[in-house]
């Protein structure tokens, strides 16, 4: 028999809108920040593109940690609520194109750098990003079929021009490097340690 | 096949422990002696705003001033400056170099 903690404990845990508030926490915090005066546009852009970078990378290590150790029940959790992970990466992405448009509030600065290499990768990624969001849903799924998982493997390209586009617009290898790594290493791990345990097109 | 993974993994997590704290953009450096004997920002922040410079933010990096502002020919920009003499090094555009003083 359930104790009343534990069912309540799986109530919480269960509830999407639950999840969706934690999801969207970081993003209350910073724009209390920036309503309060506190924080400049400017001074939005890093958070705001790191939480884009970390959800989205988030999402990504759960099948390459599924292959590794294996079915676990917090890693199936998490599995069924990759495609909010992933809309969630999107939508701090869409923040972060937004607090840049009013940090630099002129098409004429936008366009003079837009050749840039840490600026060109970062509009390639948010350009990568509209189909996976706007994908992320049961009707999408069932139409595409098979084609889904192609679409959504979009992600692979996506996470590189991030990559590029964090280290290059402040020439910083260290917090890039520190979200990324752990991402490569485990791609790294199920590639060369669990061959056989990946099927066909996964 | 367990230990594998579990060696991975702690790699990973060391790298990405061992990177986390470079944080300095680190442009350039100045290696302008002790802060009491440098120039306020305030005060570089005046003179820019004379020369006709918008200036958005400032702040050290690197033992220099690192402004972010727009020039005054317009364009935005990521700028360094000598905190003593308050003289401009290194001006960058989103990484990209558009000045640079020789021996800097």
């Amino acid at each position: 028999m359930q104790s009343y903690q534990q069912s309540m404990l799986r109530i919480i845990l269960n509830n999407r809108y639950i999840f969706w508030a934690v999801l969207a926490f970081p993003a209350a915090y910073m724009l209390r920040g920036y309503q309060s005066g506190e924080v400049i546009a400017m001074d939005m852009l890093q958070p705001t593109g790191e939480w884009s970078a970390r959800l989205m990378i988030f999402a990504m290590i759960l099948s390459p940690l599924v292959a590794i150790l294996g079915p676990r029940p917090w890693l199936n959790w998490l599995v069924k609520r990759r495609r909010a992970l992933g809309v969630a990466a999107f939508l701090y992405a869409v923040l972060h194109a937004i607090f840049y448009l009013i940090d630099m509030s002129n098409l004429d600065d936008i366009l003079a750098e837009f050749l840039a290499l840490g600026i060109w990768t970062g509009w390639a990624a948010m350009l990568l990003f509209v189909p996976l969001a706007l994908t992320s849903n049961d009707a999408s799924m069932r139409t595409l079929k098979a084609g889904w998982k192609s679409l959504q493997r979009l992600v692979y390209p996506t996470a590189i021009l991030v990559l590029v586009h964090w280290i290059f617009i402040h020439n910083n290898l260290g917090p890039a490097l520190a979200h990324f790594l752990p991402l490569a290493g485990l791609l790294a791990a199920r590639y060369f340690l669990v061959p056989k345990l990946t099927p066909k097109g996964a | 096949m367990r230990i594998f993974s579990t060696l991975i993994l702690g790699a990973a997590t060391a790298a990405a422990l061992a990177s986390a704290p470079v944080s300095a953009t680190g442009a350039i450096t100045c290696k302008a002696g002790p802060q009491s004997s440098w120039k306020s920002q305030g005060v570089l922040k005046a003179k820019l705003v004379k020369e006709g410079w918008t200036v958005r933010k400032s702040k050290v990096d690197g033992g220099c001033y690192e402004v972010y502002g727009t020039t005054p020919e317009g364009a935005r920009v990521e700028a360094y400056f000598h905190p003593v003499t308050l003289e401009k090094l290194y001006v960058a555009r989103r990484g990209e170099v558009l000045f640079r003083k020789s021996g800097y």
